[in-house]
């Protein structure tokens, strides 16, 4: 590719050892210009990780008040109004969607054998147009009227500048905007990286079950989020400069209702396939046993990102002015895929030796409770129930339970699966376990109950409610079990902690022993770029291979071709150091 | 790779049926007509699957074969330059800093806008010729 390069600039070797301490400011210089993609990953993780404990600290705020009737603790119901607004926003686009980003950063390209990804500066770029739109739009929190107050999705006429004046809606606007261009240019390059960096015999239908779901996941972003820019720019347009694109004069409720849900709907599955990708790593592993229907989990991930694309509207049943069997059959099709899914993940388990470590028990939080969601999605699904329970607390305990169920149970499992891979320490089992069961039973106290709620008749959205609409128990339990949720941060935290202060750094490549793709064929955390060496790849797991030969496929030790053995050296990405590769001269 | 352009084709059909279906199906509804948000999105996403077919196809018959779709690929295929990394840059920093500035003046002024322009440019400069003269960021 640049073979006129000639100076040394990215000597793998001398990289791989630059792990010394630095000094605080040289660290910080580090991580603002670095191009590694495992840094550039550390960065999402952290900035995503914050804006969950920030959107958490406004949804437990919203629960205190629902506690009891009356407004205890927000002044107007527009303050509640604002935290709804901004808790669904930051947990959607500022910490599901980059949490993506994420873990295919920091573990993407390790999965397919490359050194880095294809374009390092872009990748940074997206980072920070992510980090920027996110301040831009949680700044309105800092303006007189306060930040947007109009719902996550914004819908026309309320989102216009009659309805919601001030500084807050603009900063939400363009900074989700910016913040969206972000994602988009993330996924071009990880969808170049997948395409163009796989190591030699790293076949697409080898690449692990993760790996597809960025590919699969980017593709779904390049189709729709420019479908938001184009609608977020439109509304910036009604809002700053006077255009009358979203004027219900125009049709304009329906209009951004249909452009807001074609990306909307598909969001979902944006910030659900990469995460279904991270159970599909854990349960083999742990089940020591191969990804049971791996092809099978491939066509089902398409299947589901292809359907999604057609269901937006099942969002809009309510408007009545929607082609309701159309958009019925296909929202209930994509539960065939995602059914095809949990068959293969229970094939996976079904005759393994299951192993309960935290990621497991974290993976099978989320087969359970994203099971519950997916359930009650087939249930909204049907137009005739969900005229019934439209924009009630069923609603929300649905899509709590699907979004949480994947983006929040996934990340933990991924969490304290690849916490090693990231930072050469594991986490505390005992701790982790705590974490679990606070977790999960905080969870499903504060999410159950609302599906009651909503039958029961209470509408979301409401900053208040009466003591004889008989909410009010229904509410409290739901309260106390969303600060059991919250409270197990606190032993999340100290885990992370400790382990960092105390725990002693992993030696092995692969400390779970059973590991199967890549990463776990290089060190923790691995080098510069990425790979010292790596093994042959003669199947979808080449890390098991090289660390159990017995189990590898027919033929996998002998030599063949160039060069015999099982593990190679990495290739260098300079001229200077070829010298010493055996072929030269 | 032949795998990615057979999704592009999926992609492609199934956005085009499905928007050709649901075209059709709408258009037959008296009270509301035909839902052009939901046909010319479809549509749009078929040609992107096609677009990603169309190009990866045109680009593998014009490469030599990737040893990364060959069953049999030894590492030592891609021994030697496999290509240059930048090792760090302050450039996505400023530009998007720059980007930032503009969309914030959007929202908030014209004159901020400007100051963003005025950081972008430099920015988007630096960022193209950073490594002009050689691998050592400029």
């Amino acid at each position: 590719m640049s073979a006129t390069l000639e100076s040394g600039t990215m000597l793998r070797t001398e990289q791989a050892r630059a792990s010394h301490r630095l000094a605080p400011g040289a660290t910080v210089v580090k991580w603002i210009t670095t191009t590694d993609h495992k840094v550039i990953g550390n960065l999402y993780f952290i900035t995503s990780f914050i804006w969950f404990l920030l959107g958490g600290a406004m949804a437990l705020v919203i629960r205190a008040e629902l506690l009891s009737p009356g407004l205890q603790l927000v002044d107007t119901p527009d303050h509640f109004n604002q935290l709804f607004t901004m808790h669904g926003t930051i947990m959607l686009l500022m910490f599901a969607t980059p949490l993506f980003a994420g873990f295919a950063n920091a573990l993407m390209p390790l999965q397919i054998g490359a050194p880095d990804v294809s374009f390092p500066r872009l990748n940074m770029f997206a980072y920070w147009l992510y980090l920027f739109g996110g301040l831009i739009a949680a700044g309105g929190f800092l303006t007189p009227g306060g930040a947007a107050a109009f719902g996550w999705f914004a819908y026309a006429p309320l989102s216009d500048t009659a309805y919601s004046p001030g500084a807050g809606g603009d900063l939400w606007v363009f900074g989700l905007a910016l913040a969206g261009f972000g994602t988009i240019l993330g996924a071009v390059n990880f969808i170049t990286t997948i395409l163009t960096m796989r190591a030699p015999g790293m076949t697409m239908f080898r690449m692990p079950v993760f790996t597809w779901t960025v590919l699969i996941t980017s593709i779904l972003v390049l189709l729709i989020f420019p479908a938001l820019a184009a609608a977020l720019f439109a509304l910036g347009a009604d809002r700053r400069f006077g255009a009358h694109i979203f004027d219900p004069d125009n049709g304009g409720p329906m209009l951004w209702q249909h452009i807001f849900w074609f990306f909307g709907h598909p969001e979902v599955y944006v910030i659900a396939l990469p995460f279904f990708g991270i159970i599909s790593e854990v349960l083999p592993v742990f089940s020591r046993k191969p990804i049971f229907g791996y092809k099978t989990l491939v066509a089902a991930t398409i299947a589901i990102a292809a359907l999604s694309v057609s269901v937006w509207a099942h969002h809009m049943y309510g408007t009545g002015q929607i082609l309701l069997p159309f958009f019925a059959i296909m929202t209930m099709l994509i539960a065939v895929p995602t059914g095809v899914k949990y068959f293969n993940w229970i094939g996976t388990m079904w005759g393994g030796k299951i192993s309960f470590d935290t990621p497991m028990v974290w993976a099978i939080g989320f087969l359970t409770t994203f099971l519950f969601g997916g359930l009650t999605g087939v249930i909204l699904a049907s137009p005739a129930l969900d005229f019934q329970l439209t924009d009630s607390y069923f609603v929300v305990a649905h899509f709590h339970y699907v979004v949480f169920g994947t983006v929040v149970f996934a990340m933990f499992a991924g969490f304290y699966f690849w916490w090693p891979k990231f930072t050469g320490r594991m986490l505390n089992e005992r701790l982790g376990k705590v974490h679990f069961w606070m977790l999960f039973i905080g969870f499903h106290t504060t999410f159950l109950v609302q599906h009651l709620l909503g039958i029961w008749g209470m509408p979301r959205r409401y900053a208040d409610y009466l003591p004889e609409d008989g909410f009010t128990l229904g509410n409290q339990i739901s309260t106390i079990g969303a600060f059991l949720l919250g409270a197990s941060m606190i032993p999340f935290a100290y885990n992370v902690w400790t382990t960092w202060k105390n725990a002693p750094r992993v030696e092995s490549d692969d400390p779970w022993g059973y590991g199967a793709s890549l990463e776990w064929a290089t060190s923790c955390p691995p080098p510069r770029h990425n790979f010292d060496s790596i093994p042959k790849i003669r199947s979808e797991r080449p890390a098991f291979d090289l660390h159990h030969p017995e189990a590898a496929p027919h033929g996998y030790l002998a030599p063949t071709g160039v060069g015999a053995g099982a593990v190679k050296d990495a290739p260098d990405t300079t001229p200077e150091t070829k010298s010493t590769d055996d072929k030269e001269n | 790779m032949k795998a990615m352009e057979r999704i592009g084709v999926l992609i492609g059909v199934f956005a085009m049926a499905v928007s050709i279906w649901y075209g059709i199906w709408t258009a037959s509804v008296e009270r509301d007509g035909i839902e052009w948000v939901g046909v010319i999105g479809l549509f749009m996403g078929s040609l992107l699957g096609f677009m990603i077919a169309f190009y990866l196809w045109r680009t593998r018959i014009k490469l030599p074969a990737d040893p990364s779709d060959n069953e049999a690929g030894e590492i030592d295929q891609i021994g030697g330059d496999y290509g240059f990394f930048s090792p760090y840059s302050w450039w996505p920093l400023w530009l998007a800093g720059g980007a930032a500035i503009i969309f914030l003046g959007l929202a908030i002024g014209w004159w901020v806008l400007f100051i963003g322009v005025f950081v972008s440019v430099p920015a988007l400069v630096g960022w193209t010729f950073e490594y002009w003269k050689g691998p050592n960021a400029l």
